[in-house]
């Protein structure tokens, strides 16, 4: 018998059964909400519900909110409201509160497929095929960038006022104050995801031909990561940007920025899941990953600054997990999936990880 | 993790002007039981009342590594993933692309991503025609040729605006170029649903049962005719055909039975792969030996051919007696003596004729290659040479389909392949059957000899 506490500092058991329930349909998004008290949740029918984020009642609850389908939802960072967009081309600005809409934004026929707040909460970037549109809170229209190539893939915000766009063969770095474009990262082949570090300086996309592409922007350096089993659609990068955290198959790839890296460097291997990986979440501090797979599983994860690892946790859900959130205190986890299941876990962290994460 | 019942998905392609349009229409208004989501290229303009109608742009991607084999349609990724959530509205995805698309993104998209490929299943390419206009567009257009070449299902439609002939002449040339579609016939795209959905296109027992000939041996001549000869002089004598040239082998001693035929050809296909000597009209025509017939002059041309010892004479010919009103006349003066005036007489009939199917011109340089081999394949020296083979041909091979037998394996190995990707499963058992190895090639210029010889190396 190995001594437990060799399988982790605090061995099995670091999730404890929170609260579950099921909604009608596939779950595509979700999020906390209100300070960690309420856990906000989009289904594929289009229907929007808010449970209590301790005991998982049901707070409020819309029925078909976007024609076709709902496909992105963000969170202002206040957490008092979100936006919704659907295949409808609506986006819908809501109250956490009580479900009530304010606000709709038609962009035409066509699909929005990517949301994102701005750090700061003034601005709203929706993706409209190969345009971006910056909207404020209130709705009103602030910048709209020209025509991409292709449909853009990702978005993401370096800072208040910079916004980051990714699309077939470049990332583009918009002033959305300014309206003018800030840097352009080209390179040939089929980006279909993207993250930011925290402090805007790594750009990493994840390239349809199953490899992970970045650059850093204060020198223009790009490098390639190769030899995924699939298509690196989730990427997350920790808060202090040290680590980064790959999907692209069944094992979690994890690089580190830590000295020259990750360029010749050999990256973490996690592990455990059985199918490819479909989500991956950061916690809010500390050095804790969360995963989620196609196969129904969910694992977290206590990483080194050399993108090392060991499992702390994990639970089986039995579908797809489509999405998964840390709670703001990282006190709860929860994960959504494709049978319309919601699960949340307490998770209880005995052990001392700095809150600043790696630094 | 439950396994899943893959959803079919067919695609649709065809010019401008082919009628997709109304295909589609017509499937979508039929009465099949199936809940059909419909991915509709940027200029379609279906007006249906339809639940899952979808637009996409086509964007066509090409990988980091600059190979356009490794094209893939990103708008259908982002769209399908997109369905995948929702199967509980739909059970079969029909994708309609623009006239100009070249089906090669399409179709490697459900090998390439490997989500897609969990989910979906290349069900079958149905290519729509426009019999009044496709041999314009074939010459014009390398889309249109590939969207031949790629078809499960080639419908030819508009056949009310051409003649019979010329249909008869289309589809022949549709056939050479892809050997493994089938072809249907049609007015107003008005076939039936079963004809385009449910496929199951890489069923090849299914592909070989439509085609019983697909892969009959083709011969260089058309036709055969065997003479009772006694010792003397003939006269061999043409009319005006269709070409200014027919090569011809003349065999000695060619037996009449099924068997002896077939030597006869096999022999003669040998005699027809080396240089054909030019004969003007008068020349003497030797035994046992390729050679052209000059016919540019007008009128019936004469050849002589002698008989040393009495016997049957076979004569292979490019093209059919018919044709060029071929005869054969005694021209011995011993036997003109007692019958000078009656030269009718000296006609000499066939005791015995064969027609073979004929080798066609392959005017097109899109064609298909079928290899037939008996025996089991050595899975490594199989998995080398085709490696080779499509990282130095996969842009010009377009489709590939067939099955493998491997010793170890008591099932048959199925392949289909597009561009330089292919999967391979294990399909039914063998059983008591003779184990055999088929595979089909639809590219551009492609090697028959070359790739026949390759495989032939992959045997046990």
């Amino acid at each position: 018998m190995p001594d437990i506490r060799e399988l982790g500092p605090q061995g099995r058991g670091m999730l404890h059964e929170g609260w579950s329930t099921e909604v009608a349909d596939y779950v595509i998004v979700c999020g906390w909400a209100l300070e960690g008290n309420a856990f906000l949740v989009g289904d594929a029918a289009g229907g929007l519900y808010a449970f209590e984020g301790k005991s998982g009642t049901v707070l409020w609850h819309r029925k078909e909110v976007h024609e076709g389908s709902l496909l992105a939802m963000s969170i202002h960072p206040d957490g008092d409201i979100f936006a919704t967009a659907g295949q409808d081309g609506r986006v819908l600005i809501w109250k956490s509160k009580d479900g009530e809409s304010n606000k709709a934004l038609d962009l035409g026929k066509g699909w929005v497929e990517h949301l994102q707040w701005s750090p700061d909460g003034q601005f709203l970037a929706v993706v409209f095929s190969q345009y971006v549109y910056v909207f404020g809170a209130d709705g009103e229209e602030h910048w709209r960038s020209d025509k991409h190539p292709s449909t853009v893939s990702a978005v993401a915000w370096s800072k208040s006022n910079e916004l980051a766009t990714a699309c077939y063969g470049q990332v583009t770095f918009y002033d959305v104050l300014r309206a003018q474009v800030n840097q352009k990262l080209e390179w040939q082949g089929s980006l279909v995801s993207m993250v930011l570090s925290p402090d805007g300086d790594i750009v990493a996309c994840g390239s349809q031909d199953n490899s992970v592409h970045f650059w850093r922007r204060s020198t223009a350096q790009d490098a390639e990561m190769t030899g995924y089993p699939g298509k690196p659609s989730q990427l997350a990068f920790d808060q202090t940007g040290m680590v980064l955290a790959t999907g692209g198959g069944e094992r979690i790839t994890v690089w580190s920025f830590q000295g020259n890296g990750p360029e010749g460097t050999v990256p973490g291997e996690l592990d455990l899941h059985i199918g490819a990986i479909s989500s991956l979440a950061f916690s809010n501090r500390g050095s804790l990953l969360a995963s989620g797979s196609r196969d129904g599983s969910v694992f977290v994860w206590l990483l080194q600054k050399n993108g090392h690892g060991e499992p702390l946790g994990g639970a089986f859900v039995g579908a797809h997990v489509e999405a998964i959130a840390w709670r703001p205190d990282d006190c709860a986890l929860a994960a959504v999936n494709a049978n319309g299941g919601i699960n949340v876990w307490d998770f209880k962290n005995r052990i001392k990880t700095s809150p600043k994460g790696f630094s | 993790m439950t396994n899943k019942q893959k959803v079919p998905v067919t695609i649709l392609t065809g010019f401008l002007g082919s009628g997709k349009t109304t295909l589609l229409n017509k499937i979508l208004s039929e009465e099949h039981g199936k809940r059909i989501a419909v991915i509709e290229n940027e200029y379609g303009e279906v007006g249906i009342d339809q639940g899952l109608v979808i637009n996409a742009d086509e964007e066509v991607f090409e990988m980091s590594n600059g190979c356009i084999c490794c094209t893939v349609r990103g708008d259908l990724i982002r769209v399908l993933g997109n369905l995948m959530k929702r199967r509980d509205k739909f059970d079969y995805v029909l994708v309609e692309t623009t006239g100009l698309a070249d089906p090669g993104p399409v179709a490697q998209t459900f090998f390439m991503d490997d989500e897609i490929r969990s989910e979906f299943s290349l069900d079958g390419i149905v290519t729509l025609v426009d019999a009044a206009h496709i041999d314009q567009q074939l010459g014009r257009s390398d889309e249109s040729s590939e969207q031949v070449a790629f078809a499960d299902v080639l419908v030819l439609n508009k056949t009310d605006l051409v003649s019979d002939e010329s249909l008869d002449t289309l589809e022949a040339r549709l056939r050479d170029m892809n050997r493994m579609a089938r072809v249907v016939r049609s007015k107003q795209a008005d076939v039936s649903v079963e004809t385009v959905l449910n496929l199951g296109a890489f069923d090849l027992d299914q592909v070989l049962e439509r085609r019983p000939s697909f892969l009959e041996p083709e011969y260089p001549f058309e036709w055969t005719g065997i003479f009772q000869l006694e010792p003397g002089r003939y006269e061999v004598s043409l009319e005006e055909g269709p070409d200014p040239m027919m090569s011809l082998v003349v065999v000695a001693d060619q037996g009449t039975d099924e068997e002896s035929l077939n030597e006869g050809a096999e022999s003669c296909v040998r005699l027809y792969a080396e240089p054909a000597e030019l004969l003007h009209p008068g020349d003497k025509i030797p035994l046992n030996k390729h050679v052209n017939l000059q016919l540019q002059s007008e009128g019936r041309k004469s050849f002589s051919l002698e008989v040393e010892k009495s016997g049957h004479l076979g004569l292979f010919t490019q093209h059919t007696a018919e044709e060029f009103d071929i005869k054969v006349r005694r021209m011995d003066t011993s036997v003109s003596e007692s019958g000078s005036n009656q030269p009718n007489n000296l006609l000499i009939p066939p005791i015995a004729e064969r027609t073979w199917v004929a080798q066609h011109e392959h005017d097109d340089e899109v064609g298909s290659i079928a290899i037939e081999r008996n025996g089991n394949v050595d899975p490594e020296k199989l998995n080398a040479w085709l490696s080779q083979l499509l990282s130095e041909k996969g842009v010009d091979i377009f489709r590939m389909k067939g099955f493998i037998s491997f010793a170890d394996e008591p099932r048959r190995i199925v392949f289909q392949g597009v561009h330089m990707l292919f999967t391979s499963q294990p399909d039914r058992e063998w059983g008591n059957e003779s184990r055999r190895n088929q595979l089909v090639f639809i590219g551009r210029d492609l090697d028959e000899e070359a790739l026949q010889s390759g495989f032939d190396k992959c045997l046990t």
